[in-house]
């Protein structure tokens, strides 16, 4: 028994595979596969590449009905189904709002009212019209943009997890960008991959240690892209509600069967800093004052409990999963 | 293009008219560019298609015939069943068999795209064209020179039937922009090419089944396999020759297993170096074993080098180049050191939608698209040979197999004439 570990680079993030069996090249093989999947979806949804299905979407749905092939159908109702679930929080039309406070490249700031005011009139999944017996798409106004950066990578992991699945693999575990992962059975020396959710205010305290099998992870938070103006610090995840980035939450985890949802469920908690009912789920409110175990909400996910003996609150070797969310593991080099 | 002033447009416009950047017309073998109103009008009934083979590349047809109204995919072949669960996943509904004599002896299937590995394609593809079916056949199109004649034979006896090879860079814009750059004199004396595609993977395929594993592994048994230059490097070496329309005398090549010594027989990481018809040598290399500077391709000149990059090019001029006029206005890259000059396709019909020139096309679809879209309207406006004909097909076929056994045997190889007869 052996164990293989794969990375690549897709939807500007690390992605990293740790797959275990018997058979290395074969692991190697299948490894390979789901990173290629990644890759070839970071083709179809990337707003940035011409030829994606996402920029000839939001090129053309506001003149015309625009033909998706099924599965970008079926991501796009899903995308609906959770926006509806998340009470609006999860929104794939955030594309425009993203553009007005600078988050696509060209330096964050806050907009004028006139700016953000135009780009509100612009976001809201009501203005996404699906066509399911033509399978087309069609903006209900101009200046409409679709955005899959809350659910594409969490949509990338689940196929590359079915590849896998498909190939015959038993025991594997990928996260992208150490925020979206999803582990297959169990690993060789443990029962569940385990990962820490760290504090971002405190990397070293882990704040719970979940335990995935089978299972999916996402975590969500506002600090790595961050900018700050006159004392307030704006976040890089939209609350598509009030046209602004968040400020309630810090961090958001949640854990689902699919990674898609965990995906888009983590981004709408950010944005309601609070969990949501059905969701397994954790937050850690922005909030100044009080204690951090004050500012922890959660429901499903219990709380990891610092051992009072003196010793290293957790260590590496309790993570199989082999990473600490939101933090640089020196086993694997995994960073935001 | 807002702050455009009438000056550039007149510049620009001027550039774009100048006789001697266009070619003339008979170098580009090419249909000719159709609009969405012909297309409407002259298409009287949707295509009907198959598709054998349904692993990545016969994955991306069914995908991308999508983004092509006038083609229903009707039915997929694959030997595998868990292709056929992917057949159904991508396109639910889909008609799927493990025998490709149930599309040829059905009546309503016009046309068949075959993307099965590369030893298989001869008899797919000569029971298709005896069968009465258009074929657009992935490249290679065959992994032995006598397969490949057979095709050619069978395409050259069957007129009426349009045959396609995947050579995609002969229907994309931006190739046939610089195929135009290029007979038009950019470069100067053509003196070199060089072209290299670097990854990091094993290109090995994993299956639950062992059996099935040895059949999905093709490109590593050196018995069928054309290796990493017929597989990979057919797609690099096709543009250049063809933009230098000349045809390789001898070739010298090199083949070494670097990094994935698991029992592989066929080379991860070649060289090889072409000797073209007036000398200008043209260098291969690809490896498996490091991703670093990925893939592209380079040809240079007494006045400049042309890169091509992700399908996308720029012109690196010689400092001691004659000032060309609209390189002022064209938008520049840097590569290091270097300064690339965008070299945008279709300039004039951006710029006549006020879309800027220099930027490019928004509108732009993957090559395999401008592939298919060729071959499915050579089915209403046609039969007419395509850009990516038989004997194109056959000629690249020809010169990526002595490549390889030169690859193999480490040693050099003549292209004898006779080689490219069909």
């Amino acid at each position: 028994m052996g164990t293989v570990r794969l990375a690549r680079m897709a939807m500007a993030c690390r992605f990293e595979l740790v797959l275990q069996g018997e058979d290395e090249p074969w692991l190697r093989a299948a490894g390979e596969e789901a990173l290629r999947e990644i890759e070839r979806l970071e083709t179809r949804l990337s707003r940035f590449l011409p030829a994606s299905d996402v920029s000839r979407i939001n090129t053309h749905a506001s003149q015309e009905a625009v033909p998706v092939e099924p599965w970008l159908l079926d991501l796009l109702k899903q995308s609906l189904y959770l926006h509806r679930c998340t009470n609006g929080a999860f929104d794939l039309t955030v594309g425009p709002l993203m553009k007005a406070w600078g988050f696509y490249g060209d330096g964050a700031r806050v907009p004028g009212a006139d700016e953000l005011a135009k780009a509100r009139l612009r976001t809201g999944m009501h203005l996404v019209e699906l066509d399911e017996a033509h399978r087309t798409v069609r903006f209900a106004h101009e200046g409409v943009a679709l955005d899959f950066g809350a659910i594409g990578k969490g949509y990338a992991v689940d196929e590359a997890m079915h590849v896998l699945r498909e190939a015959g693999v038993e025991r594997a575990f990928l996260h992208g960008g150490t925020s979206t992962m999803y582990g297959i059975g169990k690993p060789l020396d443990a029962d569940s991959w385990n990962v820490a959710v760290v504090d971002p205010r405190s990397p070293d305290e882990p704040v719970a240690l979940v335990a995935i099998r089978d299972e999916a992870l996402s975590v969500s938070a506002v600090s790595g892209k961050s900018f700050e103006v006159e004392g307030t610090c704006y976040g890089h995840v939209l609350d598509p509600l009030l046209g602004k980035p968040v400020r309630g939450a810090l961090l958001a985890a949640t854990v689902t069967s699919s990674a898609a949802i965990a995906d888009a469920v983590s981004t709408a908690l950010l944005v309601h800093a609070r969990p949501l009912a059905g969701y397994r789920s954790l937050v850690i409110r922005s909030d100044e004052k009080g204690p951090l175990p004050s500012r922890i909400l959660h429901h499903g996910i219990p709380l990891y409990r610092t051992p009072k003996n003196g010793s290293t609150p957790f260590s590496a070797s309790m993570l199989n999963g082999h990473i600490t969310t939101l933090q640089q593991h020196p086993n694997l080099n995994a960073t935001l | 293009m807002k702050d455009r002033t009438y000056g550039d447009l007149l510049s620009r416009r001027n550039f774009l008219k100048r006789s001697s950047l266009i070619p003339l017309s008979g170098l580009l073998a090419q249909a000719p560019a159709i609009g969405a109103d012909a297309r409407r009008a002259t298409f009287r009934e949707q295509v009907q298609a198959a598709v054998i083979g349904f692993g990545p590349q016969g994955r991306d047809i069914a995908a991308t015939l999508t983004r092509i109204p006038e083609v229903d995919l009707a039915a997929v072949v694959d030997t595998y069943n868990v292709m056929l669960q992917r057949a159904q996943r991508s396109a639910p509904g889909v008609a799927t068999f493990e025998n490709y004599r149930e599309v040829l002896d059905n009546p309503d299937i016009s046309t068949v795209f075959i993307a099965t590995p590369t030893h298989l394609h001869k008899q797919i593809a000569l029971d298709a064209l005896s069968a009465g079916k258009h074929v657009y056949v992935e490249a290679p199109m065959a992994s032995t020179i006598d397969d490949a004649r057979a095709m050619a034979q069978a395409a050259r006896d069957n007129p009426n039937l349009i045959f396609q090879v995947g050579l995609y860079a002969r229907s994309h814009p931006n190739y046939r922009s610089v195929f135009q750059f290029i007979r038009s004199g950019a470069l100067g004396k053509a003196t070199m090419t060089r072209s290299q595609w670097h990854t990091k993977e094993s290109w090995r395929r994993a299956s639950p089944n062992r059996e099935r594993e040895i059949a999905q592994n093709w490109r590593l048994d050196a018995e069928v396999s054309t290796g990493l230059i017929g597989e990979v490097g057919t797609h690099q070496l096709d543009p250049t020759l063809w933009f230098l329309g000349k045809r390789p005398v001898a070739v010298t090549g090199l083949g070494q297993i670097m990094l994935w010594n698991d029992g592989r027989l066929v080379p991860d990481t070649i060289q090889a170096v072409f000797e073209l018809e007036d000398g200008v040598p043209m260098l291969y290399d690809a490896t498996l074993t490091s991703s670093f500077d990925a893939a592209y391709d380079t040809y240079s000149g007494r006045d400049s080098t042309i890169m091509f990059r992700d399908h996308r090019a720029w012109m690196f001029k010689e400092v001691d180049a004659p000032l060309l006029g609209w390189e002022v206005y064209a938008r520049k890259d840097k590569f290091y050191k270097e300064t690339g000059i965008a070299l945008v396709a279709n300039a004039t019909q951006l710029d006549a939608q006020d879309i800027s020139p220099t930027e490019d096309d928004p509108n732009l679809e993957t090559p395999l698209w401008y592939a298919l879209r060729d071959f499915i309207d050579n089915h209403a406006f046609g039969p007419y040979p395509p850009a990516a004909s038989y004997e194109v097909g056959f000629e690249m076929a020809v010169i990526t197999i002595k490549a390889n056994e030169a690859i193999l045997q480490g040693t050099r190889i003549d292209y004898d004439n006779a080689l490219f007869e069909i």
